[in-house]
């Protein structure tokens, strides 16, 4: 296991290096990606990478592009940004100025994505990422960035309307937010519905990015009886906040958190602690939509599970569509002009990917929904809207887990 | 409700007093600031993740043994690495500590991966309640075991012929080396038990919170001021400035929100560096 993730490791870092210094062929067309394989973001930017490749190999296999009557390759251009917004916006300027990538496929978190999607604007070049929700890379006007992951503010819609469909319905909610522009968007946007749907919002409090103590935070919500907490951060974050919520003894009706519950460190970091956590996605295995590069969900979770040895998450999915678009936007536009193209993506019609059909708004972000995912038994299920697994509603106490 | 809030601040701070006692300590006696604390807290934090994976070792246990691994590596990249700057500017030793921290985080992350992982107990969420105010098991173990920690440390530089050489080290170079104390060896002992101390407060870092391989930087910043508040040059230093740290935090975060903790640290800091310079136990210079 653990030699196997380190051959993983120095293939990608060869295939970095390998793509970096690969001589330009004739009929390739050169997707260019600055993501994070090292530093804090490079758990979730594996992910991206991953998928990209995936997407990318498969294809090729299929026989490529077809522009024109000729059939192209894709080919990554990868860079390591080490989860450094600067670095990113630099590295995807080295992609357009040095190794003259055609279109852009973007980074992982919405931190990183605004200083690389304005480098793109600059030099006209779209760039589509499934890494990044925040509204604050959409609503700068620019042309060239689409995104696939929904908008942050609409996150914990679904979540919200499952509680109003419980009986007794809670009134009391807590909602706790780390203080980046993605968890902002998401918090801010979960208390203006929760108040829309008649909630009392009995404790909003942001947290500082990275942080490891909630006791405060937990007391207070404990204090004020919220009856559900929707919680928006990172995988270390949420790890942290169930483990303090046991050890305080907070036990609400529902916990629910944006990051971790669908990734598998999470799970096997709490262990049985994990069971009945809430989570949020805009994507989920269960789901099934027919693919124009994979027969459809299911097909591409189990070649993706066979080649990678990982259950694919709502990250990966996004990832595959991303390039899923492209395929079909320059098949589209029949031309490499990255203006042609760009039109084409901002054009896309219903487009049929396993992450699901896909049209963009005005301001480049797809048109989706989240789903509401729980933890039955060790593993990831869809509850709501309904998919064959019952939601567990009160979540029960700690001690009868 | 305020009984919790003091609660939590108490218990946060026994582990923060432990973070700082081996930054004040190396800091004290061979004035170097060593960036690479937060690193060998990280390092002791996988070692007891380690041995509880695989050895199924309980972390109670097994901070004895991440202790004494510990010391030897810092023991000897003392020895070999940083007994090369003793006496250089504090630019020139901040610059190494610097890069030794980089080469120890990108290490463990090429090696462990960034994934987080944690230690799960079986008492993990174990808690006991007095007077409406919970109290975690884990926190009150790894508090307790801070402070016997903190206490074996006092005994040791106050009463043995170690701990005495250690301290004339500090106060007088030249007058120790006069007295037969082999200053070398003192400085490469004294990193040794600094790091040590990081790696014990790892063990119990890892039994509360999740750790990661990048977990380091925040650790070391929150040890650097720790050390400062409490003062330099006293043993009782660190202790004084985690618990005041933990409290002052708690009852910071909840009136304020928990965004503000760190403006809230730093806040602390500069208040005690404008009203008492050498920390609230540091002596007059």
């Amino acid at each position: 296991m653990f030699s196997r993730k380190l051959l993983l490791m120095l293939t990608s870092f060869l295939l970095v290096f390998a793509f970096s210094f690969s001589a330009y062929a004739e009929n390739v067309i050169k997707l260019g990606c600055a993501i994070s394989f090292t530093g804090s973001k490079s758990r979730t930017g594996k992910l991206y990478v991953d998928s990209y490749k995936f997407a990318v190999d498969k294809v090729n296999e299929m026989g490529g592009v077809n522009v024109n009557g000729k059939n192209y390759k894709f080919e990554l251009v990868f860079y390591d940004d080490k989860s450094d917004p600067t670095e990113s916006a630099r590295l995807v300027e080295k992609l357009i100025t040095v190794d003259k990538v055609d279109f852009l496929l973007g980074p992982y978190s919405s931190g990183i994505t605004i200083p690389s999607s304005i480098v793109a604007r600059r030099y006209r070049i779209p760039m589509i990422e499934g890494g990044g929700a925040s509204s604050k890379i959409f609503d700068k006007g620019n042309k060239y960035i689409f995104g696939t992951l929904p908008r942050a503010g609409d996150y914990f819609r679904s979540t919200l309307e499952f509680l109003t469909k419980q009986d007794p319905r809670p009134e009391k909610i807590a909602i706790l937010y780390a203080d980046d522009k993605f968890d902002v968007s998401v918090g801010e946007g979960a208390k203006a519905i929760a108040e829309e749907m008649g909630f009392e919002v009995v404790e909003f409090e942001k947290y500082s990015e990275g942080a490891s103590d909630f006791t405060s935070a937990i007391t207070k919500a404990k204090k004020a009886g919220a009856e559900a907490t929707l919680v928006a951060g990172h995988t270390e974050e949420a790890i942290n906040f169930i483990q303090q919520s046991k050890e305080l003894n907070y036990s609400p009706n529902l916990l629910a958190l944006t990051v971790g519950p669908s990734e598998a460190d999470f799970r096997k970091a709490l262990g049985k602690d994990a069971n009945y956590i809430y989570g949020v996605a805009s994507w989920s295995a269960e789901m099934n939509f027919e693919g124009t590069l994979f027969e459809d969900t299911q097909a591409f979770v189990k070649q993706f599970t066979d080649k990678f040895g990982y259950d694919p998450d709502y990250h990966n999915a996004s990832g595959v569509a991303d390039v899923a678009i492209y395929k079909d936007a320059v098949e589209r536009a029949n031309s490499l002009d990255p203006q042609k193209v760009r039109d084409a993506v901002a054009a896309t019609s219903g487009l049929k990917t396993i992450y699901g059909p896909v049209d963009f708004m005005d301001n480049g972000q797809i048109i989706g929904s989240s789903v509401v995912l729980q933890i039955l038994d060790g593993k990831v299920r869809q509850v709501y809207p309904a998919s064959g697994y019952d939601a567990v509603y009160p979540m029960p106490e700690w001690d009868k887990r | 409700m305020l009984t919790q809030i003091l609660i939590n601040g108490i218990l946060k701070g026994g582990l923060y007093a432990l973070m700082a006692m081996g930054m004040s300590l190396i800091w004290g006696v061979m004035n170097i600031i060593n960036i690479a604390h937060g690193s060998f807290i990280m390092l002791g934090a996988y070692t007891t993740y380690w041995f509880f994976t695989l050895y199924g070792m309980d972390p109670f246990v097994s901070i004895l043994l991440s202790m004494v691994l510990i010391f030897f590596l810092g023991f000897f990249i003392q020895k070999y690495i940083i007994n090369f700057v003793i006496g250089a500017s504090l630019f020139i030793t901040l610059l190494l500590a610097f890069g030794i921290e980089i080469l120890i985080n990108n290490l463990a992350l090429l090696f462990w991966t960034a994934d987080v992982k944690s230690v799960q107990v079986t008492y993990g969420g174990a808690n006991t309640e007095i007077l409406g105010a919970v109290i975690p098991t884990v926190r009150l173990l790894a508090f307790l075991l801070a402070i016997a920690v903190s206490v074996i440390l006092f005994i040791i530089m106050n009463k043995t012929w170690l701990g005495r050489a250690i301290r004339s080290t500090a106060q007088d170079l030249e007058a120790a080396r006069l007295n037969g104390v082999n200053v070398g060896n003192i400085y490469s002992i004294t990193f040794g038990i600094g790091t040590a101390v990081a790696a014990a407060a790892g063990t119990l870092w890892a039994v509360i919170f999740p750790i990661s391989p990048t977990m380091g930087g925040h650790l070391t910043l929150k040890s650097f001021v720790v050390t400062i508040i409490g003062g330099l040059g006293t043993m009782m230093g660190p202790l004084v400035g985690g618990l005041s740290l933990g409290i002052v935090e708690s009852l910071g975060t909840n009136w304020f929100g928990s965004t503000f903790e760190n403006l809230i640290s730093f806040t602390i800091l500069v208040l005690v560096l404008i009203f008492k310079p050498n920390g609230i136990l540091g002596k007059k210079e």
